[in-house]
């Protein structure tokens, strides 16, 4: 990796000042919650890693670092905190570190209270609109491109996954694109094998691409889109990167709760299993406003902004140059 | 081998075709497992495929062999080694390796990998030491800090460093990416 220039750390400190403001000025309060937890929201995809917290009379617990600040932000909005943001260190294990990651990265995170997706589309745009000023390329330049997950796969698979509820129908489906997936592999499994062969490196770069309205079958915490077939929820390709993502938040609190105890499951078989609160879903039993979140990689935007295609030199000693992959 | 294990330089038996993977690039899709993207080239026809995987499928690989040679020149048309166990003297086609050439520094030994006795990668480290061998000075008044002048090196190869690097300086680069890393002090 490249090493950082004085210039660039500049433009990083820049851009973060610039999203402060922007937020700040919108009225969200900033929030500082912990990056060590003792448990985690369940996510299947994502690896964590793992510490142990000691005390002098020999008392130890586990304690994980956050993957994201949902953990901690949304009791925050339960309490009647509002609308929040933060941009806080994230850490997420098992990746390649490189171009697109580095284990441990910046994160900006908001939730919008009494919102939808919809309206997140719209203030990620005014955010983008306030970065080209420190240097945004053209092809980043707000408004975003929409299109929605089928009509991607449509488009550049050549079939509409959605259109295949069962997982054995859409990998005979992908059999016939010249894919192999496995005997028994699950629905989301063949379809981010159509999704990765065919559509990610196909989608249009000439413009930020929201792509919207996922396959409900990919179990997350957003919401259904009221049809069995789709969530309500968006991620934003720009410049080459998927910069964000954003759901409208699930809160029904039988939903959450089935997912918890699905990805519980699937998370405790991983390699670094972590711990689970089942408390922490007892906030939907009470009564909880309707909610948009966006997640958002900061490395990311900013080399945006400089218009380059990798977080490379745009982060501060990255892992591959400290251990020297 | 499980395709989470590939890396750049495997070779793989893709539809009863030897492939040597040129790129690798794991991906996660939004809320998805790990995939490893490729690109691969046939080693008999040069056909160039991106297939993608999922870190748990099983691929099968090639065998094939490492030969320690020394680097002694290129001309235009070839890149001549030595096996320094045989002393045998081979050339490879430049334009086989054309991104390769101006990395290797004469008389220095790389490993070749071999495959049914015909070399199909030769292994560079991940970052070399450099001599600058052309450089401008630093214009007066060029003042602007992070500022980058393009130099070269004894290879030949060009790369952009920070205006202080002067002709003589040796400096480390990162063969992947052919950008400058840090000055290297004697």
């Amino acid at each position: 990796m490249g090493a950082m220039t004085f210039e660039t750390a500049r433009q990083r400190a820049d851009v973060i000042m610039e999203i402060r403001r922007f937020f700040s000025g919108l009225g969200y309060l900033e929030v500082d919650t912990p990056l060590l937890s003792p448990h985690l929201i369940p996510e299947s995809s994502i690896e964590v890693f793992a510490s142990t917290l000691l005390r002098p009379d020999g008392y130890r617990k586990d304690l994980y670092l956050v993957p994201s600040p949902e953990v901690w932000m949304k009791p925050l909005i339960a309490q009647g905190y509002g609308s929040i943001f933060q941009i806080c260190k994230c850490f997420r294990n098992g990746e390649q570190q490189g171009r697109q990651h580095n284990s441990e990265f910046t994160m900006l995170e908001w939730y919008t209270v009494d919102s939808g997706s919809e309206e997140n589309i719209g203030l990620t745009e005014e955010l983008f609109r306030r970065l080209i000023p420190l240097g945004l390329p053209e092809y980043a330049y707000p408004p975003f491109r929409r299109l929605s997950v089928d009509q991607a796969c449509e488009e550049y698979a050549g079939i509409v996954p959605t259109d295949y509820p069962e997982a054995e129908d859409l990998a005979e489906a992908a059999r016939g694109l010249s894919l192999s997936p496995a005997a028994e592999e699950t629905w989301e499994s063949v379809f981010n094998r159509i999704f990765v062969q065919f559509v990610e490196g196909a989608l249009p770069q000439d413009k930020p691409l929201v792509l919207y309205d996922y396959p409900a079958r990919i179990p997350t915490l957003a919401a259904g889109r009221g049809d069995g077939r789709h969530s309500d929820r968006w991620e934003l390709y720009a410049g080459g990167f998927e910069c964000a993502n954003c759901f409208a938040e699930e809160t029904d609190y039988r939903r959450v709760e089935s997912y918890f105890r699905q990805e519980a499951k699937a998370k405790a078989a991983s390699p670094v299993p972590h711990a689970v609160n089942p408390r922490w879903t007892e906030m939907y039993r009470r009564e909880h406003p309707r909610l948009s979140g966006v997640a958002m990689g900061v490395d990311r935007l900013i080399a945006l902004t400089l218009g380059k295609t990798s977080i490379d030199g745009v982060i501060f000693f990255p892992l591959c140059d400290i251990l020297d992959e | 081998m499980k395709a989470g294990a590939i890396d750049k330089g495997t070779c793989l038996l893709i539809k009863g075709d030897p492939f040597l993977v040129v790129e690798r690039e794991f991906v996660n899709p939004g809320k998805g497992s790990a995939f490893v993207r490729l690109k691969v080239k046939n080693l008999i026809n040069g056909q160039v495929l991106k297939p993608v995987m999922k870190s748990q499928d099983t691929v099968e690989e090639v065998n094939v062999s490492d030969r320690p040679c020394q680097y002694l020149y290129a001309d235009d048309e070839s890149i001549h080694f030595m096996d320094t166990d045989s002393f045998e003297q081979f050339t490879v086609p430049v334009e086989d390796f054309d991104d390769k050439r101006l990395l290797m520094k004469d008389g220095e030994t790389y490993t070749v990998i071999m495959w049914e006795d015909k070399p199909i990668d030769i292994k560079i480290p991940y970052k070399v030491v450099y001599t600058v061998t052309e450089a401008q000075d630093a214009v007066k008044g060029d003042t602007v800090t992070g500022a980058t002048k393009t130099v070269t090196v004894e290879t030949g190869l060009t790369v952009k460093v920070p205006i202080f690097i002067k002709q003589g300086e040796k400096i480390l680069v990162n063969t992947e990416t052919l950008e400058y890393v840090e000055r290297v002090n004697d």
